[in-house]
């Protein structure tokens, strides 16, 4: 009953390296995980010529709680994706205001040359709707761009 | 000669996957960090709410009338005097208007056909300048 070799001098045949074959899977992983959960804004943009402020400021609210109401060129009125007549307006803003818990706020993205009274009628249709909370959305204008002008 | 025919080649034939993890991760960091999310900005402003109106004396109102050309008309108060402005002026008004009347409300009337951009340069201008109660109406007559 000789000793062969001490247990002790066997070299363990686990790898001393780190297993990397899977690193790929775990990345790829993430990658479609990030893919699959990313939600870009759900209505289109409408193509405006934006106003320019330099007071504008960032919206601190949750990008469900803000809803975008456009006011092109020619008067015409968009809310999600679809053009809505005036009057309408308080109707459908209504009931997303009392869905949001009275947390929305109008982001109201007009063209710069709209003739002012669509603007204005929009404002009372809000109001109507109770919704006071409104932000005229504006592109952050700089000092040098305002001096050229 | 034969010996080195049967050498078996030392490269292997299997597509090398060990830096796969490197290009993923590398996608994966790049699109993390080159991904903004747009946020939105203007000018934030409170209506009032419906049927709410409040009395305001004719001394503490600063009227703010913009023209279809953009020229804004300036009238203080109870004075009848009209100053014509562009609307970039109007900070420097409101500022040394307000260190007179602390109390002074402005009240940004627009006409109709005035370009929405107008309305904006001048709420712009009072907004740079600090103000904070500003009234929106639409210029009648």
């Amino acid at each position: 009953m000789g000793i062969k070799r001490g247990g002790f001098e066997r070299k363990s045949k686990a790898s001393d390296e780190i297993p990397s074959s899977s690193l790929a899977d775990i990345a790829f992983l993430l990658l479609i995980f990030f893919m699959v959960t990313t939600v870009f804004r759900a209505s289109k943009d409408r193509p405006i010529e934006w106003a320019a402020a330099e007071a504008s400021e960032k919206i601190d609210e949750k990008r469900e709680d803000i809803l975008h109401v456009w006011v092109e060129r020619n008067g015409e009125i968009w809310v999600n994706d679809r053009v809505i007549t005036m009057t309408t307006l308080s109707n459908i803003v209504a009931p997303l205001y009392a869905a949001s818990d009275r947390r929305l706020v109008i982001s109201l993205r007009a063209d710069t040359d709209v003739p002012y009274q669509y603007v204005d009628q929009v404002q009372k249709e809000l109001q109507e709707a109770n919704v006071i909370r409104v932000v005229f959305a504006t592109v952050l204008e700089r000092r040098m761009t305002r001096e050229r002008r | 000669m034969a010996v080195l025919q049967n050498k078996k080649s030392k490269v292997s034939d299997e597509v090398p996957t060990s830096s796969m993890a490197d290009i993923a991760f590398l996608l994966l960091i790049f699109f993390l960090v080159t991904t903004t999310f747009p946020k939105d900005s203007g000018l934030a402003v409170v209506l009032p709410e419906p049927g709410e109106e409040a009395q305001v004396s004719q001394r503490n109102i600063l009227h703010l009338s913009i023209l279809p050309s953009g020229l804004v008309d300036v009238k203080r108060g109870e004075s009848t005097q009209i100053q014509q402005v562009r609307p970039n002026d109007v900070e420097a008004i409101w500022r040394q208007g307000v260190t007179e009347n602390p109390n002074l409300i402005a009240a940004v009337k627009t006409h109709p056909n005035a370009p929405y951009k107008f309305m904006v340069d001048v709420l712009d201008a009072l907004q740079t300048a600090g103000a904070e109660r500003i009234s929106l109406q639409i210029l009648e007559g």
